[in-house]
């Protein structure tokens, strides 16, 4: 599998601050793969991401994203990446198609035009099949502060894939959604995943929803402290928690790899 | 993941998307103007914004400059209700501007500025544009004060309205660019915010827009030399009042290097805010 993106080394030190936000870290993430980026809080799983998204500069190493460096060819990279940020990065005062068509034109998808009737029939029909995909038909149209915390997710995928980013980074996604939210929003990123065959790189404090994953580097400290598959993940486990009900979880793999490498779990 | 579905999934897509994205040169032209739509939309859409841009004028033309026509302007040898009008318009653009602009520091709150940063445009580009898009709400401020003007009788030809709309989109530019600097230079939201409304405010004061600033000496001198908005003012002027017999005594400058002032510290301005605004967020 060619590799979409490679981080080598990275080291962040936050001014004035006396330890390494991250300690040089080192992984990789094929393309296509759904891949899980792991750990508790404070560990580094932010300062990571916001280095691989290029909006923050790293103190050492080097990151290649879809054959570009981060650093050196960092508008590049932010043409083949899509992201989906902790907190909803909308503009309240505006429509949820404004906020779409907004980031469209920002990307050069399409020209800018300021009505949505006066926009391509294309960029008409990408929004409204979309929107229905994700049931939000209803709301395209109303100030994103009337939509609820799921459908501001929703919409926000939306968003990201209407540039088609080779890579699709998703920064605790879910955090604050009800579970049926939730469950819709993983079965249209997973539907993306398949029809598009973008690459997802996850963060997020659900283990379970990092069960499926094609690859999972669990960070702590700022160090990784495992990158493998789930399934081998699961093998190092010294105990077996629920021997006589099921089989050992990730979540299980991960509290016990936390716990060996002296991270806080809490 | 089966072929076919995959295959299903790309062919779907290309039929839905534009295969060639714009770019270079007319990807970034497109990028200002969505910003720019966007400041509009904004506007549009803000109540308090709008009633802001016909308040301001009213206190500042009416208020602080209508006093001062009437008790302390006799013996200046000319008109101080048009030598005014002009200062306020020039002053309108700056404030309103440099307001706006502080709409890139608000938007870290919402976390619109991560949007707009990951987006792969230039950062000039954003910053351009967001300055633009606040050049909309300067010149409908500049609408309120022309009609407060009327109001108070003071006369201006259309001719000159029309050179100082021309020079409008300068004047933003210029006071953009030193909103800029300060944005790049103090990092604090609060204190961009304080900055934002304390330093227009003194410029007001010693650039001359309604205050004439000819006889100034010693540090009001110097600090008025440093003023970007000096030289927007005398400029302004020079086109305003060419050709009149007041001109010796409202004008300062030769325009030319005025012109080449205007343009040099807007430049500079605008280039340094950037790379310091970009930097500030990168670089943590």
């Amino acid at each position: 599998m060619e590799k979409i993106l490679e981080v080598n080394n990275l080291v962040k030190r936050y001014e004035r601050a006396r330890v390494n936000a991250v300690d040089g870290v080192s992984f990789s993430v094929g393309e296509g793969e759904f891949f899980a980026f792991l750990g508790p809080n404070g560990a580094g799983k932010t300062t990571t991401i916001s280095i691989l998204t290029t909006t923050l500069a790293p103190t050492g190493g080097e990151v290649i994203i879809a054959g570009y460096d981060a650093v050196k060819q960092a508008k590049k990279v932010r043409e083949n990446i899509g992201i989906i940020f902790q907190q909803p990065s909308f503009d309240p005062q505006l429509s949820a198609e404004e906020n779409i068509r907004f980031h469209a034109c920002l990307y050069g998808v399409y020209g800018y035009r300021p009505t949505f009737r006066l926009m391509p029939k294309s960029y008409r029909e990408r929004v409204m099949e979309l929107a229905e995909i994700v049931g939000i038909a209803d709301a395209v149209f109303k100030p994103i502060k009337k939509l609820s915390g799921g459908m501001q997710r929703k919409l926000e995928i939306i968003r990201t894939l209407v540039h088609t980013p080779k890579i699709l980074f998703l920064d605790e996604p879910t955090t604050g959604l009800d579970a049926v939210s939730r469950r819709g929003l993983w079965d249209y990123i997973n539907r993306t995943r398949r029809e598009n065959g973008t690459t997802v790189f996850l963060t997020t404090h659900y283990i379970d929803e990092a069960e499926n994953v094609d690859k999972v580097c669990i960070i702590s400290r700022g160090k990784i402290a495992a990158c493998c598959s789930p399934e081998d993940l699961k093998r190092t486990l010294e105990y077996d928690p629920t021997p006589r009900v099921c089989l050992p979880t990730l979540e299980d793999a991960y509290i016990e790899y936390l716990n060996k490498t002296e991270g806080s779990v809490a | 993941m089966t072929e076919l579905t995959m295959n299903q999934g790309f062919a779907s897509q290309s039929k839905a998307i534009p295969r060639r994205r714009k770019s270079g040169f007319p990807q970034e032209v497109n990028a200002v103007a969505t910003i720019v739509a966007r400041g509009i939309l904004l506007t549009l859409k803000s109540p308090g914004a709008l009633i802001m841009s016909l308040v301001m004028p009213v206190i500042m033309m009416g208020m602080i400059g209508g006093n001062l026509s009437q008790n302390m302007a006799g013996g200046l040898g000319y008109d101080y209700g048009q030598f005014m009008l002009v200062g306020m318009l020039v002053n309108m653009l700056f404030m309103t501007t440099s307001q706006g602009l502080s709409s890139l520091v608000e938007d870290r709150e919402t976390n619109f500025t991560q949007e707009m940063l990951i987006a792969p445009v230039s950062r000039y580009s954003i910053v351009i544009g967001t300055i633009l898009g606040s050049a909309f709400t300067a010149i409908l401020s500049c609408t309120g004060t022309l009609a407060v003007g009327l109001l108070m009788g003071i006369s201006i030809g259309a001719g000159q309205l029309l050179a100082i709309l021309a020079l409008s989109p300068l004047m933003c530019l210029a006071a953009g660019a030193f909103g800029m600097l300060i944005i790049g230079v103090v990092k604090n939201k609060r204190a961009v915010n304080m900055a934002i409304m304390l330093i227009p405010m003194s410029q007001m004061f010693l650039s001359g827009a309604i205050i004439p600033i000819n006889a100034s000496s010693g540090v009001l001198l110097v600090l008025s030399r440093l003023m970007p908005m000096t030289y927007c003012l005398d400029l302004v002027r020079a086109v305003v009042y060419a050709g009149t017999p007041e001109y010796g005594a409202v004008v300062m400058f030769n325009p030319a290097i005025t012109f080449a002032a205007i343009l040099s510290l807007t430049a500079v301005f605008l280039t340094v805010g950037t790379w310091l605004f970009a930097r500030s967020e990168t670089h943590k």
